[in-house]
Order: structure tokens, then sequence, then C-alpha cells
């Protein structure tokens, strides 16, 4: 049941001081569409303690943050070794906004429209609208309400039907400053046959609130790698969704890396709206500290002959805690889809935690799914046998550890990209795992 | 002086007491077989002299170039010369079985304060001593051990000892499970390491390593103590008579 004292919600005042803030010269269709989330937003309502969407995620520590919107004119600097190393086209978002001034836009592949707030074509704003639908569902979606409410600007990303990239483009959102809230809002589309990829990766400095939306449609035939680095500040919160339709013949190859923020959520929700086509949705999350790191996904098959994969794998030192909730639907006319889905976690200390929900829903009887989730420790065995061989105990967890977490990233089918993960990874491990923990 | 030094050693594994009183010299340049019945102690003893976890010393010492071997951590004990080929070599999957060796090797050199390894020298050194034990580059390339044969786990061990080259080899049991040929190239690969300085300590249930493998001494180990040392006609004894008059009082 949702709040129904809306005003007594958080983020309520946000809502006001972004719509009090709106420039004279906001378009009407903005204002209106930033008035219909907050209306939706008032509805949906702050997701109580009990809500089992959001059981293993508490989200109390956010609801207490005091938090006024990020200026988008602040000047930060990019903390380049946070971000994915890899070279390519460079578009920044400060605060939510995109900065043309900041970015390195002197070779965007030919074929790629970009188009801020301002450039937006009708069928840009419907897109935009219909995640207000969307919110209506089950689930609520309350923070993609918000991100609408509060919108000021929006990066569109549309690859023209055929086109293929030879370099990921890379969206670096940076959030500024402690205090600050801000709406990244980007939008995907790949059209018919195009092969392209996208690379997202989430940094800031101080301690801030990053509440994203990413939308993304593959057209017919397409091939999108949409690559997501989430290394927020340890004093941050990320809370993203990824909403992604895939089309007949489709491929969606999508990894995430989870290292940063004291609380994340990263969800993504994908339709498959054809057959033969492939979802792919990948990822790693590696915490330490206090960090809460939550990883949501929903697939829904809506259309026979379609195979959907996903393999998460988590590494949790200190008294870090991860999440994994993922839903397979197969719809009564999505006969013969294949899904296969699978979490798997390290601790690496005993006050480490992993909650994993795998779930099937299952309409059509003639499908072929499975789930699983695992939980384990470094074998001790394993790290004295390199220890027997003279590698120092830390060595041999790194070593041990970064070979687990290089398995899952494995499944990134992008060559640079895969590579520019695993150089995050054991950054991260090098970073953490100096101690010696037993 | 010995190269190792045990003296009473005492050490129990799981909680229980397993050794019961080992006395073993081993010099420099020597070869020593232990041979005894299933479950007398023998890997215990390997993983006592190793370091391994679990495996708690309650009396007695073991020096090792008169150093305190039980005072180290078992990445310490290999640094200082001491190889292990264990009995069933562990599989760790996602790291490749260059990276491995080359971590290992890499380890050695920190510990002497000597500069690491040239990359390219080091693989063609690699290549070598894999060739000279029939080990493919596709067996460099996959993770150690994960799905070796039986045989080709124990190749392992040996190529790792022959890219390490340990002051002391304590192989257990490496040649159960090796084939005619396979026993051949394994045994001209540990002989190939022996020296005037280097050791061996070899644990084996079979006379026929010790026909390719000429030992010094051979003890038999029954109920955690070493109830006979002999010369390498001992072993040919055993084989024929079992250890029958050899098991000593039990527990
Ligand atoms: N970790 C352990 N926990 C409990 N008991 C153990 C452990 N390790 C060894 N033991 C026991 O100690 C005894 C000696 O075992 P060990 O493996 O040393 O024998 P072994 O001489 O190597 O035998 P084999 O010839 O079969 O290899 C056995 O009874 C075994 O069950
Ligand atoms: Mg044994």
């Amino acid at each position: 049941m949702a709040n129904n004292d809306a005003k007594s919600q958080p983020f309520t005042a946000l809502i006001e001081e972004a719509t009090s803030r709106a420039p004279e010269n906001t378009p009407s269709w903005l204002a209106e569409l930033n008035m219909q989330a907050a209306k939706r937003y008032a509805q949906v309502g702050w997701p109580h303690a009990r809500a089992e969407y959001w059981k293993y995620t508490n989200l109390n520590k956010l609801a207490a943050g005091a938090f006024a919107l990020g200026d988008p004119a602040a000047l930060a600097a990019v903390p380049r070794e946070r971000i994915l190393p890899l070279d390519g086209p460079q578009l920044l978002l400060v605060n939510g906004a995109f900065r043309s001034d900041l970015s390195d836009i002197s070779d965007l592949p030919d074929g790629l429209s970009l188009r801020n707030l301002a450039e937006t074509t009708e069928q840009d704003r419907a897109i935009l609208g219909a995640l207000i639908e969307e919110t209506i569902s089950a689930d609520g979606l309350p923070f993609a309400a918000v991100n609408t409410a509060v919108l000021t600007d929006v990066l569109i990303l549309e690859f023209a039907p055929g086109i293929a990239t030879e370099r990921p483009v890379h969206v670096i959102s940076l959030g500024g400053g402690d205090g600050a809230a801000f709406a990244p809002r980007l939008v995907i589309r790949a059209g018919d046959g195009a092969v392209v990829d996208v690379v997202e990766s989430h940094v800031g400095t101080g301690g801030y609130f990053a509440d994203v939306v990413t939308q993304v449609s593959v057209a017919r035939d397409a091939r999108l790698g949409h690559y997501k680095m989430q290394n927020e500040t340890l004093d941050a919160f990320h809370i993203a969704l990824t909403t992604t339709e895939v089309a007949e013949g489709a491929v969606y190859d999508s990894f995430v890396l989870s290292t940063g923020a004291r609380m994340a959520r990263n969800e993504i929700r994908g339709t498959i709206t054809g057959g033969k086509a492939e979802y792919r949705i990948n990822g790693a999350y590696m915490g330490n500290g206090e960090q809460h790191l939550d990883n949501t996904t929903f697939v829904d098959h809506a259309a026979a002959g379609s195979r959907s994969r996903e393999i998460y794998k988590g590494v949790l030192a200190g008294a870090s805690r991860g999440v994994f909730q993922g839903k397979i639907l197969v719809r009564p006319d999505a006969q013969q889809s294949d899904g296969f889905q699978m979490n798997r976690a390290m601790l690496l200390s005993n006050k480490a935690e992993v909650d994993s929900k795998p779930e099937l829903e299952i309409y059509a009887d003639d499908v072929r799914c499975s789930h699983g989730a695992t939980v384990g420790e470094l074998e001790e065995e394993q790290l004295f046998y390199l220890q027997t061989r003279g590698i120092e105990r830390n060595l041999a967890r790194r070593l041990l550890v970064s070979a687990y977490i290089d398995e899952a990233i494995d499944e990134v089918q992008n060559p640079a990209v895969k590579e520019a993960f695993k150089q995050m990874a054991a950054y991260w491990l090098s970073e953490n795992l100096t101690r010696n923990i037993r | 002086m010995f190269l190792l030094q045990i003296e009473n050693l005492h050490a129990t594994a799981g909680g229980q007491e397993v050794l019961r009183g080992i006395d073993l010299e081993i010099g420099p340049g020597e070869v020593h077989a232990i041979m005894g019945p299933n479950g007398s102690g023998k890997s215990t003893l390997s993983y006592v002299l190793s370091g391994r976890e679990g495996y708690e010393v309650t009396e007695g010492s073991v020096t090792f170039q008169g150093k305190d071997l039980l005072d180290m951590e078992a990445n310490e004990r290999a640094n200082e010369g001491v190889f292990l080929a264990f009995q069933y070599p562990v599989e760790i999957p996602g790291v490749a079985g260059m990276t491995f060796l080359k971590e290992a090797f890499n380890a050695k050199l920190r510990y002497s304060g000597e500069p690491e390894a040239n990359a390219m020298e080091f693989l063609k050194m690699v290549r070598e001593k894999a060739k000279a034990l029939s080990m493919s580059d596709e067996m460099l390339r996959r993770p150690v051990n994960v799905g070796f044969s039986g045989g080709e786990k124990k190749r392992n061990e040996i190529l790792q000892m022959a890219v390490l080259e340990p002051m002391l080899s304590v192989l257990d049991e490496t040649d159960s499970g090796l084939d005619i040929d396979a026993l051949k190239v394994v045994s001209d690969g540990i002989n190939a390491l022996r020296s005037p300085d280097r050791s061996m300590l070899l644990i084996t249930h079979y006379q026929r390593l010790l026909n390719h493998i000429e030992p010094d001494y051979v003890h038999v180990l029954a109920n955690g103590r070493i109830q006979c040392s002999g010369s390498k006609e001992l072993a040919l004894e055993l084989e024929a008579n079992g250890y029958s008059g050899f098991e000593g009082e039990a527990a």
C-alpha cells in the first residue's frame, strides 16, 4: 500500500523545488510531463518497509538525507581513474544535464543523432512520457517518477538503421557535491540492423543522490552493447532504472559492474517483443565496508522463440551486503522461450551478506527456463595450494577473487569493454583486498 | 649439516594425533623414500612440512637449512626452498597455468629481493621445461589443473617443481595414476633436478618409482612413526612381504 499522505513523502519538497525553479521559458510539454510525473509519484508513494519489491533494500538512510537539486552548471573534474578506460567519444553529464562544453564529440560515429532536451522530437517526448504509464505497474517505480518530475534535461542517442560503431559512445554522469540530488535521463535507440555500443560511467564527488533512468530500444536485427560502470563515491546513493525493449532478431548485450555508492540499486526491466532475439543481462558487484548493492532485474518474454541469459557474480567484503532479485516472466504466447538466470556470490568476511531471490513465472508450456543462486567463500584448499608455490596469502586471495569475477566479465561481448571492466575489477581488488582478512 | 632435520615430531590432523614422534634427517643431495600403509600419516607429514592449516604440531621441531620451518607461513617455506607435489593437485578455476607459474616465480624473486622476471625470457624457460615433460602450450593456457587427467595433474606438479627449483622436494605419490610412459617422463623430470645440494623426499607405495629414481634411504612410516629405515633393498622386501611386522604398536 502506498503512503497516502503525499506531503510527508521524501522528495516531495525536492519536486516542489524543481517546479518553482523551472525557468520562464520551460516548454509547456515539459512542464506538463513534470507535473504528470509528480502526480504519479504522489499516487505510487514511497516504498513502505514491507514492500516485497524493496524487501532487501532499506531506503531509510536515503529518506533521511537532506537533498537539494544539484547545479547543472557546477564545474567538477572527472575522476578519470574511476571511469571505464576506453577510447572514443565522451558525453558528459553534470548533475544530470548534458554539457557539450565538457564533452568530446569531435568524432561521433556517422549515423548517431544526439539530442538534448531542446532538440527533442515528438517521438522522443512520447518515449519520455511512456515511462510515466509504466510507473502504474504493480512495482510502482517511484524513483522513475521522481526522475521525470524533476527532469530538466535529457540525452537522446539515436543510431540510424544499419550503422556500425567502431568504438563505444561513452556517457559519463558526474555527480557534484554533498547533498546534491539529480536525475540523469538517457534514451538509447538502435535502429533496424544497427550494431552499436554505449557505455555509461557513473562517478562523482561528495555525498549525493543519483536518480538515474535509461530507456533503451533495440530494433529489428540490431545489436546493442550497453555497459555500465557504477562507481559512485562511497557517500553517494545511486538508484537506477533501465528499461529495454528488444525486437525480433535483435541482440541486447548488457553488463553492469557495481563497485561504488554506499547504497545502490540497479534495476533492469526488459521486454522481448519478437522472436529470435537474444537478451543478455550480466553483471558483477563488489562491495566492502557498509556498502549495499542491489541488482534487480525483470525479463518479460512477450514473444515466442527468444532467449534470455543472465549471470551475476558478487564479491562482498567487510560488512557489505549484496542483493539479487531476478524475475523471468514467460507469457502464454511466448512458446519456445529459453531463459537462464544465475546469481553467484562470494563472501569474503563473516559480516558480509547476500540475499538472492530468483523467480520464474511461466505461462507457456513449451519453454526452457532455469535459475539458481549460490553463495560461497574462498576455498581454503586453493589458497593453500597457491601459498605452497610461494604466493603470499593476500596475493593468492586477489588472484582467486579476480579469476572469479573475470569469469563473469567474460560475458561482455565487446572485447575493449571487457578489458576495461577487468581493469576496474582489478583496481577494486588492489584497493580493497590489501589487508589480511581471514 | 642436514638440509632438513625432523625431531620427535608430533602432530594432529582434524584434532586427532596422526604423527607420533617422527625423527628424520635429510642431508644435501640425498633422496629419501617413505613408504607405509594407507592412513599411516605420510600425507600428513607432507602437510605439516608445508604449513597447511588444520595440521597442528603438538611437540617436536623441524629445522630447514638451520631455520625453524614450523615458524614460517606456507609461502615463506616455499620461498625458502620447500616444495610439495600434492597427492591430489588442486584445481584453480580461472587462473591460467602460465599466470600461476609467473606469480609463483616472481613471488620467489621478490622474497629474495630480486627484480621480477623478464616476461619473454620466463615464457621461453617455461615452454622448454614443459616440452621436456611432454606438456603442450595449450595446457599452460588452461586454468591450473582444471579438467586435467590424473596423470596430467601430476606432470603439472613436476613442471612447477622444475620452474621453481626447490632445495627440498616432497613428492607425495607423484607416481600414482601415471601410465608407464608418463612415469618415465616424470621420473626424468625429477632426476633432472637432482644435484649435490638438492634433496628429495619421495612418498610412494610402489617400488617401480624407485627403479627410476634411486633412493639413498627407504623409511617405513606406520602408526605415525618411522618404524624402520634402510637402503633401497628395503623397498624390495616390502614389495614382496607387505607391511606386516613393520606396523609397530597401534594407537
Ligand atoms: N584433516 C583431517 N581431519 C581428520 N583426519 C585427518 C585429516 N587429515 C588426515 N587425517 C587422518 O590422518 C590419518 C593419516 O592420513 P594421511 O593422509 O596422512 O595418510 P597417508 O599415509 O597419506 O595415506 P595414503 O597412503 O592413503 O595416502 C588418516 O587416518 C586420516 O583419516
Ligand atoms: Mg597420502
